[in-house]
């Protein structure tokens, strides 16, 4: 079984964390040692510090390491030219290998919304190019930023992650019934027999491995798979198969 | 996209001089024999495990597929969890249901579940009654169970205090929910009735959850303070900081099942920067030896 972590990150963060992840060789090193083919990460300076900055920092950071890491940059509305505008922002995330993006939304000063994303929403809508949206912690967006960004945006590809382990199946399943795009990532889903009950309900093809690593360790989200009570097929299409057909969209 | 093939892999790390860092077929870490035994199997011969804290039946505003016991039952076989010692929801927040869903919930599994009394300070009467009951049902009951934050009493309450002396007086085991900063159970509460009571031993549920070094203090200051793992067991770096300061014979393996998935639970330990021995005293050397099994 392959693994493709969907939702991973280094840097120094600037609250001082018990176990941090440096560098990007840090982050192989360690999926090296879990077992773990790639990642789509990020770079903590984009949510503690500035996303554009940090951007560049990841680009950067992931260069070495093209075939194990893809970059996910996170956004800002793009009327204040700091970052580039749709079109423009799309070929330079091809050419840094950045696959996805996501948005640091509190306690940032922007909305989520039409006037300052729709151009880049659209875009992203017809390119088929993932929005990775925390829900819980630093930067998330909590659950009615999450609503109402799917509302105005309903054909969005939206992977729901950083998604809190108390308890949030009455939270996310509505968005994923309303919205036929919406993924989930399981970084921080610890619910017992939850995969199943995913599974079942839904089917296996909206669900991603994360691990939320350095802040978690590998090993959760890993055994909870493996041993899941589903289809070898349905465990390999969560551990890496469904994170390799949404980045493709080139 | 390109997938980059193992085969690739290998040929990169050989031409790197570097055939020792090659991946190993085991996952999650390649030097636990433990970990890969359950990448193996889901769960270890070796290694039963022992769940201090668990929880049953369905709670407000949380979807549990399995929250009943014969569930929950399967839940633990298929990871080899041997005992879940556990507080019924409806006992902790029905006072006329009381303990009795968890009475029965035993006796119907015996081979997997053991209870805490779910002591609610609101109801004085009802914890005279389940204390003085306490001894005939003595194949149901493992210690006693506090969650002062949610019933909003400090645990150094004098409504706590016929509790703790029955836990004083037997030695109980005391399962307390406990949280960084909280003015109920957080670590000068505990400190309080540390101080008042030797006997019992306080297992701090969620170890003070973010204040680490709080939990470790009071371990160190308290010979009957135990640390206990739920929710915070898979962030990173927490259970080696735990083991470094306090070593690891003072650790609960738990879960909050049917909250928690067990194997997520039990992966994040063997992920865990400590070794297979730290593993089998977290999971279920500590247990056994306090539940004198």
């Amino acid at each position: 079984m392959d693994f493709f972590d969907a939702n991973c990150f280094f840097g120094l963060p600037a609250i001082k964390m018990l176990k941090p992840c440096p560098t990007a060789g840090d982050l192989v090193s360690a999926m090296d040692r879990a077992g773990i083919g790639k990642a789509l990460c990020w770079h903590v300076a984009q949510r503690d510090y500035c996303d554009v900055v940090g951007n560049k920092l990841l680009a950067e950071a992931i260069k070495p390491y093209s075939d194990r890491l893809y970059g996910c940059w996170s956004i800002v509305p793009p009327q204040t030219g700091e970052m580039p505008k749709p079109p423009a922002l799309i070929d330079a995330m091809l050419d840094a290998n950045i696959r996805a993006l996501r948005a640091f939304v509190l306690p940032r000063k922007f909305v989520l919304g039409v006037p300052a994303f729709g151009d880049l929403f659209d875009l992203m809508f017809e390119r088929q190019i993932p929005l990775f949206l925390p829900i819980i912690g630093q930067g998330g967006a909590g659950w009615q930023g999450a609503y109402d960004l799917l509302r105005d945006f309903p054909n969005l590809t939206c992977v729901i992650c950083n998604c809190g382990d108390w308890g949030p199946d009455m939270l996310f399943r509505p968005l994923l019934e309303a919205y036929p795009n919406v993924y989930f990532e399981i970084s921080e889903y610890t619910l017992d027999g939850g995969i199943e009950a995913f599974v079942k309900d839904y089917g296996a093809s909206r669900l991603l491995f994360g691990t939320g690593f350095p802040a978690f360790e590998h090993g959760g989200p890993m055994l909870s798979i493996k041993h899941a009570e589903i289809s070898e097929e349905d465990k390999c299409a969560i551990a890496s198969k469904n994170l390799e057909q949404l980045l493709d969209w080139e | 996209m390109r997938r980059p093939r193992s085969l690739t892999r290998a040929i990169d790390c050989y031409l790197q001089g570097d055939l020792l860092t090659m991946k190993t077929d085991t996952p999650i870490r390649s030097d636990s024999a433990l970990a890969a035994e359950f990448w193996e199997k889901g769960k270890s011969e070796s290694c039963p495990i022992y769940d201090m804290h668990g929880h049953m039946g369905p709670f407000h505003s949380i979807y549990f597929p399995r929250c009943q016991p014969e569930a929950m039952a399967h839940s633990m076989d298929i990871a080899g969890v041997k005992l879940l010692c556990f507080a019924h929801h409806a006992s902790l927040f029905v006072p006329e249901l009381g303990n009795r869903p968890a009475i029965e919930a035993v006796l119907a599994f015996p081979d997997h579940f053991r209870a805490y009394v779910s002591i609610n300070p609101h109801y004085p009467e009802t914890i005279r009654k389940d204390i003085a009951d306490y001894g005939r049902n003595s194949e149901v009951f493992v210690g006693l169970k506090f969650l002062a934050d949610y019933h909003q009493v400090p645990i150094s309450d004098d409504r706590y205090r016929e509790a703790l002396e029955f836990a004083q007086e037997r030695s109980l085991p005391i399962l307390i929910h406990t949280w960084r900063g909280s003015p109920c159970d957080g670590p000068e509460q505990v400190r309080k009735i540390a101080e008042r009571y030797s006997k019992p031993k306080f297992l701090l549920a969620h170890s003070l959850c973010d204040d680490w070094d709080a939990a470790t203090q009071l371990v160190k200051d308290f010979p009957n303070i135990y640390l206990e793992l739920t929710a915070v067991v898979a962030r990173r770096g927490v259970i080696p900081y735990f083991v470094q300061r306090i070593g690891s014979e003072r650790l609960f393996f738990g879960t909050d099942l049917p909250w928690f998935d067990e194997h997520f639970y039990i992966g994040a330990v063997l992920s865990a920067d400590i070794t297979d021995d730290d593993r089998h005293n977290i999971f279920h050397r500590n247990a056994q030896k306090l539940l004198g099994l």
